[in-house]
């Protein structure tokens, strides 16, 4: 396995982890979503240039135009949530199970 | 060769500092630092225009709104990673990912840069060639995206749901 390819994969599975495993905050795993978009996206920036294939380039653009759509979805839901529970932790909204 | 190392080695940390469950604000910063990173290898292979657009839609766009958010959802006293529950996830994911780098990594040279050749000379093309190939398809795109302004605006609506809280 190459060092790049290691790079990559590991910073997914670290959001990954990130995501799954205990998170306080709403917004924590907004944040760990957008670490995992991230690393997608230079994933397939490096995929499309090292296979010289330059015609599929604009994968990496849309990944990122539907990121954008998901990070402000899920801060739109942050919001709607903390108007109408007070906080965004995750275990207030576990409890009232909402 | 040597930038590479260093800027997937700070990548991974900066990855790290985001999944530790930091306060958001401390994560916030860590994919900062992350995003910029991130532009900085993808330089490092050739592809400016990309990391271009990289730069400006996560730290000019995402990371304002995050700010803002993280204002929003503030409390009283944050924990960075010096706290003993952040820390150990630091530690733990730290070792984790260096004892898999030793078991699987065997191989430096296979991914090597481009030297002096940037995305917009590559193949006497480039970016009109990344437009038109996916020209369609990012108009797409851009629908999805007015649509997903319109849902945003149905969740936050309404003066009945909010209360007044002290922040």
């Amino acid at each position: 396995m190459t060092h790049i390819l290691f790079t990559i994969s590991t910073a997914f599975m670290l959001g990954l982890t990130g995501l799954t495993f205990h998170r306080t905050h709403l917004l924590s795993a907004l944040l760990c979503l957008e670490g995992m978009m991230l690393s997608l996206f230079i994933a397939l920036a490096m995929w499309s240039t090292q296979n010289d294939m330059m015609i599929f380039s604009s994968s990496p653009l849309l990944l990122l135009a539907l990121s954008a759509c998901e990070a402000g979805l899920g801060l739109s839901l942050l919001v709607a949530t903390s108007r109408t529970h007070g906080s965004d932790h995750l275990q207030n909204l576990n409890l009232l199970q909402c | 060769m040597v930038m590479m190392v260093v800027f997937s080695v700070m990548f991974l940390i900066s990855l790290i500092a985001v999944a530790s469950n930091p306060s958001p604000y401390f994560a916030a910063l860590g994919l900062m630092i992350g995003a910029g990173v991130g532009c900085g290898m993808l330089t490092q292979f050739g592809m400016t225009f990309l990391s271009m657009i990289l730069f400006l839609i996560y730290l000019g766009g995402m990371l304002v709104v995050f700010a803002y958010s993280a204002a929003l959802a503030a409390e009283p006293y944050p924990s960075a990673w010096g706290s003993l529950e952040v820390f150990s996830y630091v530690v733990g994911s730290l070792m984790l990912v260096v004892v898999m780098w030793m078991l699987l990594v065997n191989d430096f040279g296979a991914f090597d840069e481009i030297e002096g050749c940037v995305m917009s000379v590559r193949r006497y093309v480039g970016v009109s060639e990344m437009y038109n190939a996916g020209g369609y398809m990012l108009l797409v795109a851009g629908w999805v995206l007015l649509v997903a302004l319109l849902v945003v605006l149905e969740l936050t609506r309404g003066f009945g749901r909010g209360c007044l809280r002290a922040v």
